[in-house]
């Protein structure tokens, strides 16, 4: 019954996208407010659709009913109910199911926020969205059914991915990712819109950088809570191995945040506006593809759900919105030359284009290396795969390029700048750049990667720290105000700035950090018998005892935890495990990890001896990791700072002659 | 814009579309679990274990005939896709060739009653509770299926539930194929 009623919810919510679809394109041809308005709500419906569909699913996986295909593979009678709730996106069909709720959410929000505004681009914008959902309710309602039944009903399911259930961070990762993901369908449908209307002008600029940096926000966000994952539950002492799917997030992300800095030259300069106009579509093609890697079973990662029907649908959808977005691109490029003439070499805009040039960069490393097996496998059927330390290699001097770039930019006149401007605003920073490095080098510090990291970090922070004291003390003389009010008051004047310097300011901390924790890193492995320790650096880890038993909330679950004593600068119990799932072959690894402000204790459980009751221990000690956190959190808010809407100026009264 | 670089911008389009679609298309047509066994061309790896009847089952008896090593469980839903399959080739070459199943990370229990609902082929399956076997194939989760030519050497293995294809293709390659 309840299946029943998920799967007509699908369809109906088909039915109401391509209705929607419809009612927007005949709004566009007439200009007609009322048609827009029934498309709109069109598009409510097909949520409300959505969020039934998902409810209907989540009952199915909380009672366990086995007759439904996806419940019988993921889930079973002893999964936690935390687990089954999130099994929702555990797998191919529920994720589409998921992914279709969050997108028709945020086309609804869209068209609701702008009903009044921008008349001439929204029916467009409305045709796009319902187009981008009736595909992901269509793969749900032909290929991708979520609510298929199987006969006969079994006693007992496959439960879920094991090590899908092995962490609560699953509950945040995926949907952190999946909002970014599906957000970025909005820029796209506003630069379609405005391409085809030829409203290309600042107007659509303005909207666009807001709905493109909220997504960017929650893809942001998603990424580095899926290296926190790594880090806590793949137990190689990591966060970031360049997993093909890992880089599938990081590519619309390179896109849009190149597109987010050029959308500012094409707004202020009339610059960059193609860049700016092929970014948007390079973004959603991309965010297509990187569904269509996770979820086709094209390349192996631990991400990757078997091949399915699926694919064939996201590959002709992939190459439509490509070969459509394109043409409309190369169709309108008259209309998107530089309105005016381009700065000079050393100016903000030069900065800026280097900025894009770079991003593109890294793009195209990170696409050609993820699908460089695919090329090789098709051109010679040989199997290979691309390292970590090729990524790495490839994209480290473009990574130190753009962090140089960052001190730089912000602090170059647009236009073009002048030597004494020039040596004026960098003499200091350089100057702080060079004492950090010699501090470095002097306490001993002797790998290149760190200190190339602190001097970079340290030019980029002085160059912003410079302009805001600068600024502020400004405004504090001229209105009066103590210099904290004038700053906060300044940077709030001036969100996208500041937001900006904010966002700089994070990825500086999270550069350092993965510079250190990269290059720093000590580990030992040590095969231990109870009583036995082993030191690595200052810590002593003593082995105490094997325990096996039944995890308590999932007894077809077996956790094998080695008991230990720390001591040294902190101290404890430690019980780095192994759990075995019934539907895994390999254990899925549980370390354990002490966090400090200076370094992580990282100890994980590789293998253990039940007859002799011996354990081999693989102990890290990973310097700096907390902070590429940290990092990421300030890179979050200080994009949220940027877009936090202002308040609605009221109108000035007549009488404001105070 | 002049009309030739009018024109010549739309080159663009097939260059970067054509690649594309080219490189989603054959990517379709591969496996990423599909990986080669390195036991292919090797011997199987010797074992001995108790199959779900209580006998004791040694794979030295699988010589001289060409074998199946299906790896199942009960609670493995692809594995009751594939179940029909074997059962078909079992009586098509009963006395031909021999199947042997493997029960991975299932009880004897959950196992019988697989059987007793999908249908019992009267091979024997054996039970693997320590994991050694599946430990041995490299298994990497059921269903797998190991083929095996009559000198005992591993001619393919295949990840996930069989189709009549590759059973057809690959029993065809040890000799089978009627």
């Amino acid at each position: 019954m309840i299946a029943t009623g998920g799967h007509v919810a699908v369809v109906v919510g088909l039915a109401a996208t391509l209705f929607a679809a419809a009612a927007f394109a005949l709004a566009a041809r007439g200009d007609d407010r009322g048609k827009a308005a029934l498309g709109r709500r069109a598009m409510i419906a097909a949520f409300g659709l959505a969020a039934l569909a998902c409810i209907a699913m989540v009952t199915l996986l909380l009672t366990h009913d086995f007759s439904v295909r996806y419940v019988a593979r993921n889930n079973a009678t002893t999964t936690p109910p935390f687990y089954s709730v999130i099994s929702l996106w555990a797998a191919l069909e529920g994720s589409i199911l998921f992914w279709t709720l969050l997108a028709t959410g945020w086309a609804a929000l869209v068209l609701h926020r702008y009903r009044d505004r921008a008349p001439t681009l929204m029916p467009w914008v409305g045709v796009t969205l319902a187009l981008v959902a009736a595909f992901f309710f269509a793969v749900m309602a032909w290929p991708g059914d979520p609510f298929v039944r199987i006969t006969p009903v079994g006693t007992e399911g496959n439960g879920p991915n094991a090590l899908l259930q092995n962490h609560p961070f699953m509950g945040l990762h995926p949907p952190l990712l999946y909002l970014g993901y599906t957000g970025l369908a909005v820029p796209f449908a506003f630069g379609v819109a405005a391409l085809v209307t030829r409203r290309t002008d600042e107007a659509w600029l303005v909207i666009v950088r807001r709905w493109t940096l909220v997504p960017w926000i929650f893809l942001t966000a998603g990424i580095v809570a899926g290296a926190w994952w790594s880090y806590a539950v793949l137990g190689w002492g990591g966060y970031w191995a360049w997993d093909p799917v890992e880089n599938a997030a990081l590519l619309p992300w390179l896109t849009a945040t190149a597109f987010v800095h050029s959308s500012m030259v094409a707004e202020r300069r009339g610059a960059l506006r193609i860049w700016a106009h092929a970014l948007v579509v390079a973004t959603f093609v991309l965010t297509l593809v990187g569904t269509f890697l996770t979820r086709s079973g094209v390349v192996e990662s631990v991400h990757s759900f078997t091949a399915s029907a699926i694919g064939p649908w996201f590959a002709v959808a992939i190459v439509a919105t490509l070969t459509g977005a394109l043409v409309l691109l190369v169709w309108r490029l008259p209309d998107l030359r530089d309105t005016r003439p381009p700065g000079g070499t050393v100016s903000r805009e030069a900065a800026f284009l280097f900025n894009n040039v770079l991003f593109l960069g890294i793009t195209f490393a990170v696409l050609f290396g993820t699908l460089y097996p695919l090329i090789v496998d098709a051109t010679s059927g040989e199997r290979i795969s691309v390292g970590a330390p090729w990524f790495n290699r490839v994209n480290a001097p473009i990574f130190v390029a753009l962090l140089f770039l960052m001190g730089v930019g912000p602090a170059l006149p647009w236009g073009g700048a002048r030597w004494p401007t020039i040596r004026e605003r960098f003499a200091f920073p350089s100057l702080a750049s060079a004492a950090l490095v010699i501090g470095g080098w002097a306490i001993g510090l002797r790998e290149v990667a760190p200190l190339v990291a602190l001097g970079l970090a340290a030019f980029v922070v002085t160059v912003m720290g410079d302009e805001v004291v600068r600024g502020a003390h400004a405004r504090a003389r001229s209105r009066g105000e103590d210099p904290p009010t004038a700053a906060w008051r300044l940077a709030t004047r001036n969100r996208r700035r500041y937001g900006g310097y904010l966002v700089h300011t994070g990825v500086c901390v999270m550069a350092v950090a993965v510079a250190v924790s990269a290059t720093l890193a000590s580990d030992v492995t040590a095969t231990l018998g109870p009583g036995e320790s082993v030191r690595l650096g200052a810590y002593t880890v003593s082995y105490d005892s094997l325990v096996i038993e039944p995890l308590s909330d999932d007894p077809r679950v077996t956790e094998t935890r080695a008991e230990l004593t720390l001591s040294g600068p902190q101290s404890g119990s430690l019980a780095p495990a192994l759990r075995d799932y019934p539907n895994s072959t390999t254990p899925i690894a549980t370390p354990t990890v002490r966090t400090a402000i200076g370094e992580d204790l990282y100890v994980t459980l590789l293998a253990y001896d039940p007859a002799n009751r011996s354990v081999t221990l693989h102990l890290f000690v990973n310097p700096l990791v907390v902070w590429i956190w940290v990092g990421g959190v300030i890179v979050a808010l200080g994009a949220a700072f940027a877009v936090w809407p202002e308040p609605r100026r009221r109108p000035l009264p007549a009488a404001a002659g105070a | 814009m002049s009309t030739r670089g009018g024109l010549l911008r739309w080159v663009a389009v097939p260059l970067l579309v054509v690649p594309v679609t080219w490189l989603l298309f054959t990517g379709l047509g591969r496996d990423p679990r599909d990986i080669p066994s390195p036991l292919v061309g090797k011997p199987l790896p010797a074992f001995a274990a108790t199959t779900l009847e209580g006998e004791e089952f040694s794979s030295e008896s699988l010589d001289g005939r060409p074998a199946l090593v299906n790896v199942w469980a009960s609670w493995c839903d692809p594995c009751v896709d594939e179940h029909p399959l074997l059962l078909a080739a079992a009586r098509a070459y009963a006395g031909e060739l021999s199947l042997v199943g493997i029960v991975y990370q299932d009880s004897p229990d959950g196992a019988r009653g697989f059987l007793a609902r999908y249908g019992d082929g009267g091979w024997p399956d054996l039970l693997d509770p320590s994991g050694r076997i599946a430990i041995d194939l490299g298994v990497t989760g059921p269903p797998e299926t190991f083929f095996v030519d009559a000198a005992g050497i591993v001619r393919y293995r295949h990840v996930g539930p069989l189709t009549e294809e590759v059973l057809v293709e690959q029993l065809a390659v040890l000799g089978l194929d009627r």
